[in-house]
C-alpha cells in the first residue's frame, strides 16, 4: 500500500491531482483546496501518485510506501 | 566571474530565428550553464535561468526569491511594463502570505470539476463559431474569427463579462502584452480595464446572475472578505489571462496542424490522443515569453554561479520546455510523447489558476476545428503569417485559411 499525505496549507488548488488520480485527491467544494478521499491507496496506483507527486506546483503532496500489515 | 559575466552580458530579449522555435540563444545559454547574466533595456543586468529543473527549483524557493512586482529592482523588459508592474494589485504580483490568501478566495471557481462542468458549454461555443465560420465561407482569417472569439465567449459566459465588451478587454490585454506600447498606453488601460471590472460588481451586486462575478460578491464581498476595488483588480487580471494565451495557443497549434500533415492524421485517426496532443502542443509553443520573473533575496548560487541580492531573474520557460535533460529530442513536436512535465503554466505558487480552463477549451476546439474543417489549410504562403514578434505573449496576429 501506499500512504498518502496532502497539505491543504501548501495546495494552490491548481488541481493536477484531481485530474491525475481522481481515486485519490479531490477539491473542497468551498475552495478548491486538496482533500484526501482515502488516506492509503494500492500499489497499482504508484506510477499515478508519484506523477500527481511530480505535477503538484506547490509541493503539497507526500507519499509513503507502507507494508501491508503496517 | 562578475567582471566577465557583465562583459559578456549580451542585450535582452533576443529575436527569433524559426518561428516556431525559441531564439537560438537558449540553447547555447541552457548547454553553458543553468543560468546566464543579461542586459535589459535600462542597462540593469539579470539573469536569465534556462533550465527545468532550476527553473522549478527558484519558483518553488520563496523565501529567497520575491514575485513581488512591486519591488523596486523588478526585472521587465520594456519600460512601459514598469509603472504596470509597480501598479499591480492582483495577487499575481504578491508574496505569500498574501498571494494565497486572495488566491483561495478564486481558486473553486477554477476546480476541476468546475471546469468539466462548463465542459457542454464550451463545446456548444466552439461549434457555434466554427458554424459561423463556414457560413462565412473560405477564404476566412481563424484568429479572428475563432481564436480571438472562442475564449472571449467562454470567459463572457464563466466570469459575466458582457460579450459586447470583448474588443476592449482585449485591446487592454495587448497593452499590457505589448513590446512596443508607451507608458502611458500600457497603465491607462491596466486602470481603464480595473475601473471596468469594478463598474461590472456595481451591476452584479443589483442584478446577479450565474457567474463569477455574482458568485464572488455573495460569497466574499457581502461577508467583508474581500473589498471591491481588489476583486476589481483581481477580475482585470482574471480577464486579461483568460482571452491573449488560449488565443495565441489556438492560432499557433491550429498553423502547427496545419504544417504536419502526419500528426494531423495521427490525432484525426485517433482522437483519444487530444489530451496527450495538447501537453504538446502547449510544452512546443510556450506563448509565455517574459514571464515569470523573480528577485534574489539574498545573494543565492544556481549551479555555482552567484546572483547577487537585488537582482534580477526571468524563468524562460519555452527553454526549460526544450530542456534535453528532461524532453528526448525536444525539437521535435510528439503527440507519442508524455509532455506533463512541461512548464508552459509555470511551477510554484503561481502556477497558471486557469490552467484547467485552458486545457479543456484547448482540446474541445482542436478537436471540434478537426472534426468539422477536415480539409483546412493556409490559404496564404507560411511567409504572409504576421508572428508576434511584437507581443510578450507570442503567437500569430492572423491565419488565414481554406477549407
Amino acid at each position: 500500500m501506499i500512504r498518502v499525505y496532502a497539505d491543504p496549507q501548501k495546495c494552490v488548488g491548481a488541481g493536477h491531482c484531481v485530474r491525475t488520480v481522481p481515486e485519490v485527491f479531490d477539491q473542497r467544494e468551498e475552495d478548491g483546496i486538496v482533500v484526501l478521499l482515502v488516506p492509503a491507496a494500492p500499489d497499482a496506483l504508484a506510477a499515478y501518485l508519484n506523477k500527481a507527486v511530480q505535477l503538484c506546483p506547490s509541493q503539497a503532496i507526500r507519499i509513503e510506501h507502507i507494508s501491508e500489515n503496517s | 566571474m562578475d567582471s566577465i559575466a557583465e562583459a559578456a552580458a549580451p542585450v535582452f530579449p533576443f529575436k527569433r530565428e524559426c518561428p516556431f522555435d525559441p531564439p537560438p540563444q537558449y540553447a547555447a545559454a541552457r548547454a553553458a550553464g543553468p543560468v546566464c547574466p543579461v542586459t535589459l533595456w535600462n542597462g540593469k543586468r539579470a539573469w536569465l535561468v534556462t533550465r527545468h529543473a532550476e527553473i522549478r527549483a527558484v519558483l518553488s524557493d520563496d523565501a529567497r526569491f520575491s514575485g513581488a512586482m512591486a519591488h523596486p529592482d523588478f526585472p521587465t523588459v520594456t519600460a512601459a511594463r514598469v509603472v504596470v508592474d509597480q501598479n499591480e494589485r492582483a495577487f499575481v504580483g504578491m508574496d505569500n502570505p498574501a498571494h494565497d490568501a486572495y488566491r483561495r478566495l478564486f481558486t473553486r471557481e477554477f476546480s476541476v470539476r468546475r471546469m468539466q462542468a462548463l465542459k457542454p458549454q464550451i463545446s456548444a461555443i466552439a461549434e457555434q463559431l466554427l458554424g459561423e465560420m463556414e457560413a462565412h465561407g473560405p477564404p476566412a482569417d481563424l484568429v479572428a474569427l475563432l481564436a480571438v472569439k472562442f475564449p472571449s465567449l467562454v470567459m463572457s459566459a464563466l466570469f459575466g463579462s458582457p460579450y459586447e465588451d470583448h474588443e476592449f478587454i482585449i485591446a487592454c490585454a495587448a497593452a499590457r502584452h505589448g513590446l512596443t506600447q508607451s507608458t502611458g498606453e500600457a497603465e491607462s488601460k491596466a486602470r481603464e480595464l480595473a475601473a471596468y471590472v469594478r463598474r461590472l460588481i456595481d451591476v452584479k451586486e443589483k442584478t446577479p446572475g450565474d457567474d463569477m462575478v455574482s458568485r464572488i460578491i455573495e460569497e466574499h464581498v457581502k461577508p467583508g472578505k474581500l473589498a471591491r476595488d481588489d476583486f476589481a483588480e483581481i477580475g482585470a487580471m482574471i480577464l486579461r489571462a483568460g482571452h491573449d494565451t488560449t488565443t495565441n495557443m489556438i492560432g499557433m497549434g491550429t498553423l502547427l496542424l496545419l504544417q504536419n500533415d502526419a500528426l494531423r492524421r495521427q490525432l484525426t485517426d485517433d482522437p483519444s490522443l487530444i489530451e496527450a496532443a495538447v501537453e504538446e502542443l502547449l510544452r512546443y509553443v510556450s506563448p509565455v515569453q517574459f514571464s515569470p520573473r523573480r528577485v534574489a533575496l539574498e545573494d543565492v548560487a544556481i549551479g555555482g554561479v552567484t546572483i547577487p541580492k537585488g537582482e534580477g531573474l526571468f524563468m524562460l520557460l519555452g527553454s526549460a520546455n526544450r530542456d534535453e535533460r528532461v524532453f528526448e529530442r525536444p525539437d521535435e513536436l510528439d503527440f507519442k510523447r508524455d509532455a506533463s512535465a512541461h512548464l508552459t503554466f509555470s511551477f510554484g505558487i503561481h502556477q497558471c489558476l486557469g490552467q484547467m480552463l485552458a486545457r479543456y477549451e484547448l482540446h474541445i476546439v482542436y478537436a471540434a476545428i478537426l472534426r468539422r474543417l477536415p480539409n483546412l489549410r493556409l490559404a496564404v504562403p507560411l511567409e504572409q503569417i504576421r508572428f508576434k514578434h511584437d507581443m510578450q505573449i507570442y503567437g500569430v496576429h492572423n491565419l488565414p485559411v481554406a477549407w
